[in-house]
């Protein structure tokens, strides 16, 4: 009898600011859309945790994609892309992210994103607040200058590696061997895709001057921050969220920067409550 | 002293030599590179994923690829078993605390997979400060 895992993977076609992307994403679940976005230089199997929680997908339909240029969404399909340099900005993650959730249709959902993947939450509930339910940035921060470098892809090193070592740091040494391997696993198949991803992530994503534009109450705002995490450490997370009407913060002990991977046992507990702040907020 | 050095370092070395995951992966783990601890600075050259040598005194021109600079407390606190937040690794502490890299940037990333293995070796045999 074949052990099947209830989750399941499908392509959806969608265009974004012009460019044609056929996007891969993986699901399982009723209720509340709850878009789950990747770190950078990564892919949705960072998620596997939460896809087969079953005491989250009766309540939330989990919904995890491959940003294009990663895991398996190719690159645009309607484009010469090998004869320009991958940089992500702002404004077109933000309309990537829009365009997915009204190709699914999906209602009110909450957009859940971790380091690159909290830093658009952050865009998303400044631009789009009344497109989400709420939003849930993990691991980020208003502004995370200081990881767009030139040694994820030297071409005298070798970039799976320097990439998949070059982020080992950012996980707890609490957390179990299996699942930080297999974080540093998925980490060497994402390289080419890493240094772009992060134009965004350090240099194009600067909130300091916006975050007392975001409206925490028309579209909550619920951060949490691994105490591991050296990038967005614990304090440029709550700084963020205090700036931010409305904003709530929740620090995870013992986990670092890619929490839903490297330890999803403890991630859940802490998303668990963040859940419940957001039906909370949204209840009334 | 002396002694507790050169008994640390043959302690590094067996570590390092029977370690499995550096093993999986040892071919062209080969470079030099220092430890310094402030009170102590140790000298390790790799050869192929094994331990060619580990000087504990090593004069000031001994050539290596690169070098770790961080004061004793740091080097305490990456040797515990398990080491505070922004203390567990080198990027960590290069981030937030006051590790500096010196040296040839490149051969550290050629080997940063082997190195920071190696590198977390510490919290199962210590730092001789």
């Amino acid at each position: 009898m074949a052990k099947h895992s209830p989750v399941t993977g499908r392509y959806v076609t969608l265009e974004v600011d012009g460019r044609e992307y056929k996007v891969f994403y993986l699901q399982n679940g009723t209720g509340t859309p709850l878009v789950c976005q990747h770190t950078a230089g990564c892919h949705n199997h960072q998620w596997r945790g939460l896809l087969e929680d079953g005491e989250i997908t009766k309540n939330y339909n989990v919904i995890a994609y491959d940003l294009p240029r990663h895991g398996k969404s190719d690159p645009p399909h309607n484009r010469e892309w090998w004869k320009e340099e991958y940089k992500l900005t702002a404004d077109h993650f933000c309309n990537f992210v829009v365009a997915f959730c009204d190709a699914l249709n999906l209602k009110a959902p909450i957009f859940m994103g971790s380091s690159f993947g909290g830093n658009v939450a952050l865009q998303l509930a400044l631009r789009r607040p009344s497109r989400f339910k709420a939003v849930i940035p993990v691991e980020a921060a208003a502004y995370s200058p200081g990881f767009y470098l030139d040694w994820w892809r030297h071409p005298s090193a070798n970039a799976a590696q320097v990439c998949a070592s070059g982020v080992w740091d950012l996980m707890a040494p609490q957390s179990p061997d299996m699942d930080r391997w297999l974080t540093w696993f998925y980490y060497t198949q994402g390289s080419e895709a890493f240094k772009g991803d992060l134009y965004f992530y350090s240099v194009d994503h600067d909130l300091r001057n916006e975050l007392q534009n975001i409206d925490g109450r028309r579209c909550p705002v619920v951060m949490m921050t691994g105490t591991y995490d050296y990038l967005t450490p614990p304090a440029e997370s709550e700084n963020t969220a205090r700036q931010i009407p409305g904003g709530v913060y929740i620090e995870m002990n013992d986990i670092g920067h890619f929490p839903m991977s490297e330890n999803y046992p403890v991630f859940r507990i802490y998303l668990n409550e963040a859940l419940r702040i957001i039906r909370e907020r949204t209840s009334r | 002293m002396k002694g507790e050095l050169k008994a640390w370092a043959g302690k590094f070395e067996a570590l390092t030599n029977g370690d499995e995951t550096i093993a999986a992966m040892s071919k062209y783990y080969t470079c030099t590179f220092i430890y310094d601890m402030e009170q102590a600075r140790i000298l390790v050259e790799m050869h192929d994923g094994k331990v060619k040598r580990i000087d504990t005194n090593p004069g000031p021109m001994e050539p290596c690829d690169f070098a770790l600079h961080a004061s004793a407390a740091t080097w305490r606190e990456f040797a515990k078993p398990v080491p505070k937040p922004m203390f567990h690794g080198i990027w960590a502490a290069m981030f937030r605390q006051d590790l500096k890299v010196a040296g040839n940037h490149l051969a550290l990333m050629r080997n940063l997979r082997n190195f920071t293995v190696q590198f977390e070796l510490l919290r199962k045999c210590g730092v001789p400060v």
